[in-house]
């Protein structure tokens, strides 16, 4: 049986220190076994600025046994499916132990995020690229950020649309957001000095 | 001639355990009591602890350490000893220790001075707690015994029991067997005795040099073979197997050479092989079609006519030189060659088999022969003649045994030896044609002795003259030496000339015997401990803190549920006291 007392302190704990660590834990519904984790991107990483969602998952046994958690936002990183969200952590698997807690475990999962590693990768066609051509790599995954990470900013689609107004081919528009991570203005530099 | 041979295969004629029981267990102590013994032991449920505290104690002594931390030590380098010794003097004790996770606290209290504090928290459930509900372990973690008990149960169901870390982030310490087994026991009695199990049978399943004896139904013992795994041995129980891949023995074919055999007489490879030489598919619902005469339109059941040369569809209408809207003279060299190529492998293949099928048979009909030869031997002792002796019939009865399994083996070796299978490009052609003379010679040799041998052993010897009588025997113990030195000279071949030459040789075979498979013997347990296995008296106690153990230790586990390990027999029949059989692992 899942130790509830136990994850309502944690959860506690958790809102105590939202300000200094920026991640958030909350239930989805009042069942206690089914969470949603918030991450922001970490500073000076293609995925700064973006704010991520995770969901989390309860098995029976927790904190006995390690918390299922996959990423909800779409995000382009080695460790990370992208097209599933599954997480290639070893304290989620066979390195859990009792005393972690949601809270270090998001953590973890945000310093997975500054610190890929592309020899043990979840995702083999980002570990390539991240390891092959490490700059279009930080263009596409700042690209997602932009895309899905971010609810505030304008969408990508909103973008293509203006820039394909002033008379630029769409396929084009779409390579040179990415290219620049998607960044409005960059982008239509780039396409003037083309 | 006659004494060397037959005190040579005194102890073998104890191989036939239904009848001459008493006789050789005083001839087999004999024997091995002159030179080192047997190596290879069988490990009863009695003296499996015994075999464990061995190697405990040598570990215990040498370091100076508790059994918990032996124990975990010997878990982590697999019971073998020579190798942790190795790390020892290499890395040093420390390093030896922290890579096993042991951690031995020197001269500290180990008792629950936990704190100051009359209450801690447990960082696990977050709960201020009474420091007498709280337990240290010895790496120095505290944490409440409500957490320690779910997070051993959580470990023991996984299977991991061999192997508990202790609950701290990175800690990499292995949890006190003791705190394990008192904390759990509280709780679940039934797990409590699993874990105790899992602890004790370590010994088999993670050591290299001790397996399950393959029987079934399972007799519950496991054989420990000494220095070489790549051997053949019999079990108390009486089976007899090939210690590397559990199958049946089968020197001097290799394991792997074994498995592919096994797998091609099973499967219905070589009918495939008939249905290519001698059916064509039909075109239309590409079933087999067999031509039984007539001419080259075929037609399949379902109704489809195809011409036979080429396979391809047709009309239905013919005449002797055409079939309607169709033509077909083209010669396809390819389809041919393959075709070729299937009937020449098939009949290779018959070749092998037929003869190694010959030999097993026969094998098995002089088994069944055996009682009329004793029979024969008994009505011989009791007629009034000056031969007193005959256990030169049965010393000649077991090599004969002998050497045709060895012959009946020898057979599907050859067939990957020098076929393309498994050696494609090990050899030139030359080569191997120069090997396979080499080898098919001693084999035939062989062969043409042990039929001679047969041939004199079935002979009513029992009816005849004493002097016939005599030159019989001269024959039988003859033949004997022969074979013996034939199939010594043909492993010679075989492990120095064929395998001995490959490159990166993977193929081991076990080493020609010529008393036969060995006999384990039963491993030595003082007599007072075979009593007290099934108490505490025997468990695996820790000699330090809370060990002491309050509850019998019995097998008959209730549960077991779940993935049996690879070690253990297929097969398992239930019920018994101390039930090895039971699959431990969940």
């Amino acid at each position: 049986m899942i130790d509830f007392a136990r994850v309502q302190k944690e959860l506690q704990e958790c809102s105590k220190e939202i300000d200094t660590s920026g991640i958030r834990v909350s239930p989805k519904s009042d069942n206690l076994a089914r969470l949603t984790g918030i991450i922001p991107g970490p500073l000076g990483t293609p995925y700064e600025g973006g704010s991520f969602e995770i969901d989390i998952t309860l098995p029976d046994g927790y904190p006995f046994e390690p918390p299922k958690m996959k990423f909800v936002t779409k995000v382009w990183h080695p460790n990370i499916s992208s097209q599933s969200g599954a997480i290639c952590l070893d304290i989620l698997k066979d390195q859990w132990s009792p005393a972690l807690t949601l809270k270090t475990a998001l953590l973890s999962v945000q310093a997975l995020l500054s610190a890929p590693e592309p020899d043990d990768p979840q995702d083999a066609v980002v570990a390539q690229q991240y390891l092959r051509e490490y700059q279009t790599f930080v263009g596409t995954a700042r690209y997602w950020t932009e895309s899905f990470a971010k609810a505030s900013s304008l969408g990508v689609e909103e973008k293509v649309q203006r820039l394909v107004e002033m008379g630029f081919a769409d396929s084009l528009v779409r390579s040179t957001l990415e290219a620049v991570g998607g960044d409005e203005n960059l982008a239509l530099e780039k396409l003037l000095s083309s | 001639m006659e004494d060397c041979a037959s005190s040579d295969e005194d102890y073998y004629y104890s191989s036939d355990r239904e009848s001459l029981d008493g006789l050789e267990n005083e001839d087999s102590d004999f024997q091995w009591a002159s030179s080192r013994g047997p190596s290879t032991k069988v490990i009863t449920k009695e003296s499996l602890l015994a075999a464990q505290r061995e190697d405990l104690r040598r570990v215990m002594e040498m370091l100076s350490i508790r059994e918990h931390h032996a124990r975990t030590l010997l878990i982590h380098y697999r019971w073998d000893v020579e190798k942790l010794l190795a790390v020892l003097v290499e890395k040093g004790k420390t390093d030896l220790f922290a890579e096993a996770g042991v951690s031995v606290v020197e001269s500290e209290d180990t008792g629950m001075a936990v704190s100051s504090s009359s209450t801690a928290m447990c960082e696990i459930c977050i709960e201020e707690l009474p420091t007498d509900k709280m337990t240290k372990m010895d790496c120095g973690h505290v944490f409440c015994n409500d957490c320690w008990t779910e997070h051993f149960i959580v470990k023991i169901n996984e299977g991991q029991s061999r192997r508990i870390r202790c609950m701290a982030h990175k800690c990499n310490a292995i949890c006190d067997e003791a705190v394990v087994r008192n904390l759990v026991g509280i709780k679940h009695p039934d797990l409590a005795e699993k874990f105790d199990r899992f602890l004790l049978e370590s010994y088999i399943e993670d050591n290299r040099m001790v397996k399950w004896c393959p029987s079934t139904p399972h007799c519950g013992n496991a054989i420990r073979v000494e220095d070489d795994e790549f051997c053949e041995v019999e079990c108390s129980c009486g089976a007899q197997f090939c210690f590397s891949c559990l199958s049946e023995a089968h020197s001097p074919c290799s394991c792997i050479m074994w498995e592919h055999w096994t797998k091609k007489c099973r499967d219905e490879s070589e009918t495939v092989n008939w249905i290519t030489v001698h059916t064509k598919p039909c075109p239309k619902c590409h079933k087999p079609v067999e031509k039984n005469g007539g001419c080259n339109l075929v037609s399949c059941i379902c109704g489809q006519a195809f011409c036979w040369l080429c396979g391809g569809a047709t009309g239905r209408d013919h005449t002797w030189s055409r079939i309607a809207g169709h033509s077909c003279g083209r010669y396809k060299e390819d389809r041919e060659k393959k075709t070729e190529r299937a009937k020449r492998d098939l009949y290779r293949y018959m070749h092998y088999h037929n003869r190694y099928k010959a030999h097993t048979d026969s094998f098995k009909l002089e088994s069944k022969l055996k009682e009329t030869i004793l029979e024969k031997v008994s009505i011989s002792e009791e007629r009034e003649s000056r031969l007193r002796d005959f256990s030169w019939v049965t010393n000649g009865l077991y090599r004969l045994f002998r050497s045709r399994r060895v012959l009946s083996y020898s057979y599907p070796f050859a067939f990957y030896m020098f076929g393309d299978e498994i050696f494609k490009d090990e050899m030139t052609n030359e080569e191997r044609d120069i090997k396979q003379h080499l080898f098919e010679d001693q084999q035939q040799q062989l062969e043409a002795n042990v039929e001679k041998l047969s041939k004199f052993l079935e002979e009513p010897f029992d009816q005849y003259a004493d002097d016939k009588v005599m030159e019989i025997r001269m024959q039988v113990i003859n033949l004997s030496v022969i074979t013996d030195t034939l199939c010594k000279k043909m492993y010679e071949c075989i492990e120095n000339d064929l395998l001995g030459s490959l490159q990166g040789n993977t193929h081991n075979i076990a080493p020609y015997k010529s008393k036969g498979i060995e006999k384990a013997s039963e491993l030595a347990v003082c007599r007072n401990s075979k009593a007290s296995t099934t108490t505490d008296k025997c468990l695996p106690s820790d000699c330090g803190t809370s060990g002491k153990r309050d509850r019998p230790f019995s097998f008959g586990s209730s549960d077991d549920g779940g993935c049996p390990s690879q070690k253990r027999a297929k097969e398992s029949y239930g019920g018994g006291f101390f039930d090895l059989n039971l699959p431990a692992e969940l």
